[in-house]
């Protein structure tokens, strides 16, 4: 009986393990994001310039009203900006924050809208993200990834991290995102069913890291 | 068992054959990569998921670039075309062609490899077609924005969970009884025969018997006789399982249907229920290439874009479902040469795998389990 054990056994891993979740990227983003100081010189969030790529630029504003064919203003966009940034709510905003090991909450996006560049063709979706509380700390650690892989974020090649009025002396690190090894698709393959990711662990790799150090 | 063993040999040997085409072909179009721009360099150099993981993503990736040169250079497409394929193939890797749910169905239902590669091809290919119909009703047709899609999406998507779970219930239901009717009958033998090595003569006989018949049945369909006048015994059948009540009178065995029975005429009909529930959900890789394709005025490279990528899919759904009918073809053979708890281990084996269906349903539908995230935000 012991074969047929083994068997039925490969067999179950083999149903299961075909449906388990192992992510792949639809959506391409090209970010480049700024920490923003408050006059106090508090940390009060991060603003987001995040551009689609173009397959996915097309299916966003397909069927929208266009005034002249192949271009978008801002105002026509709108809408779709107000769903951009309500449902990325659930998705935490592909953003997280922490300072002396803390996580830091975010609240709802202030100030978004989105350009359409004609020649490319392309979105970018800008908003402001506000800390729930403004924080001053030596040090303030950011990542911007999507967990289930669904997004891949990448910094843009020029200037994809600044400082938005910060006091003198705050110097910023970027980290990039490791190229996917053997470990990192394991990883993806390993994510569990409800699609909730145990740690932060999965940051490490992933993540677009922004480090703001003050004085 | 002279045919299972073939079954499964044939399995082994289809699969080897596919995962082969599949590496060839894929290394054909990487040796030439550079053909469509810079290849990067984010291809880790070990483990074959890492590498499907970045295959798929630059295929999916330089369709955007061979959809727009389609545009004046008619030959692109042709490129298109190969892309596609390719990107299915890897793509149905991932999550939510399917996979799982097919494999479980072929088990339970012990359906041969011959109709896991049917199943697998029909359903890619009506995923791909749902796709098309999305996208051309909604977005050609009635000008939808992408959200109006999602909207629609979501509602096909819940159906589709929850046809899963009506086919995994259903096939619970089945099995489940199949399970029962072989424990009782096991429990009514006597002790000392149930642990024995060897078969009882008389088990051994009945069970011999029902495979000639059933592997009749199998394969003369249609040409067969049975002494039933005027109707085909196909459609017979087909009625008997479609309501599957009164198996075992209609056969007057003491522990009901033979699988191989289950699997005859009327087990078609049973399988379009399984290839909707997969297929019906589509890909939402599809529909972000579709409406791209229609903005570049080129909807036809996206429909023919869209129908390669189920061919690839198809593919892969086909050699993983493919493996699974060899494993339990294996298991039958070994189950076979037991006594009567073989045959308990196989029963449970098919309950097992129902359940599998069942859950994967439950799951989807209740979005625990996320198929693959839609492009709506």
């Amino acid at each position: 009986m012991n074969r047929l054990l083994i068997l039925a056994c490969t067999l179950a891993s083999l149903l299961l393990g075909a449906g388990s979740v192992s992510a792949h990227p639809h959506v391409w983003v090209t970010m480049k994001s700024a920490v923003v100081y408050g006059p106090d010189g508090a940390v009060v969030g991060m603003r987001h310039a995040w551009t689609f790529d173009d397959m996915y630029s097309a299916f966003a504003v397909q069927g929208l009203e266009q005034k002249k064919k192949g271009e978008f203003t801002s105002a026509e966009l709108q809408p779709l900006a107000q769903v951009n940034v309500e449902s990325l709510k659930e998705y935490d905003f592909f953003t997280y924050a922490k300072a002396g090991g803390k996580e830091l909450a975010f609240v709802d996006p202030k100030e978004y809208h989105l350009e359409f560049d004609p020649k490319e063709a392309v979105l970018t979706l800008f908003f402001l993200l506000p800390l729930k509380t403004p924080l001053k700390a030596k040090s303030v650690n950011f990542q911007v990834f999507d967990p289930t892989y669904f997004v891949d974020f990448a910094l843009a090649e020029k200037d994809a991290v600044a400082l938005e009025t910060a006091p003198a002396g705050c110097q910023f690190n970027v980290g990039k995102p490791h190229e996917l090894t053997k470990e990192m698709a394991q990883m993806l393959a390993d994510i569990p069913a409800d699609g909730k990711i145990p740690s932060d662990s999965y940051g490490e790799a992933f993540a677009n890291k922004i480090n703001v150090k003050c004085p | 068992m002279p045919v299972n063993r073939m079954t499964g040999r044939m399995a082994l040997a289809l699969t080897l054959l596919a995962a082969a085409a599949v590496l060839v072909a894929a290394d054909a179009v990487y040796a030439q990569g550079s053909a469509f721009g810079p290849r990067g360099d984010t291809i880790p150099s070990s483990g074959i998921l890492g590498w499907m993981f970045a295959k798929q993503a630059e295929f999916y990736r330089s369709m955007s670039a061979v959809i727009r040169s389609a545009k004046t250079d008619g030959s692109a497409v042709w490129t298109l075309l190969g892309i596609s394929f390719l990107y299915g193939i890897f793509h149905a890797a991932g999550p939510g062609h399917g996979k799982a749910v097919i494999s479980s169905y072929l088990v339970a239902n012990e359906e041969t490899w011959r109709r896991g590669v049917v199943l697998s091809f029909a359903s890619a290919l009506l995923q791909a077609f749902v796709a098309v119909a999305v996208v051309g009703i909604a977005a050609v047709l009635l000008n939808a924005t992408a959200g109006q899609m999602c909207s629609a999406g979501r509602v096909i998507e819940l159906v589709s969970y929850a046809l899963i779970m009506l086919v995994g219930a259903r096939l619970i239901w089945v099995k489940g009884r199949g399970f029962l009717r072989e424990a009782r009958s096991l429990s009514s033998r006597p002790l000392h025969a149930v642990g024995a090595a060897v078969t009882p003569p008389e088990h051994k006989h009945h069970d011999h018997k029902h495979d000639d018949h059933c592997h009749d049945h199998a394969h003369h369909d249609h040409v067969h006789d049975h002494g039933h006048p005027q109707h085909g015994h196909g459609h017979d059948h087909g009625h008997h399982h479609a309501h599957d009540h009164d198996h075992g009178s209609a056969w007057g065995h003491a522990h009901g249907p033979e699988p191989e029975e289950l699997a005859g005429p009327g087990g078609w009909r049973r399988g379009f229920s399984a290839i909707v529930a997969v297929g019906l959900r589509p890909c939402s890789g599809a529909i972000i290439v579709l409406v791209f394709a229609l903005a570049q005025g080129l909807f036809w490279a996206g429909v023919a874009a869209t129908f390669m990528m189920g061919l690839g899919t198809a593919i892969t759904v086909a050699a993983i479902a493919t493996l699974a009918v060899g494993f339990r073809s294996a298991a039958k053979q070994i189950a076979g040469t037991r006594s009567g708890y073989g045959m308990l281990a196989m029963r449970g084996i098919e309950v097992g795998a129902a359940v599998v269906v069942l859950g994967f349903g439950t799951l989807l539908l209740l979005g625990y389990m996320v198929a693959e995230r839609g492009a709506c935000f």
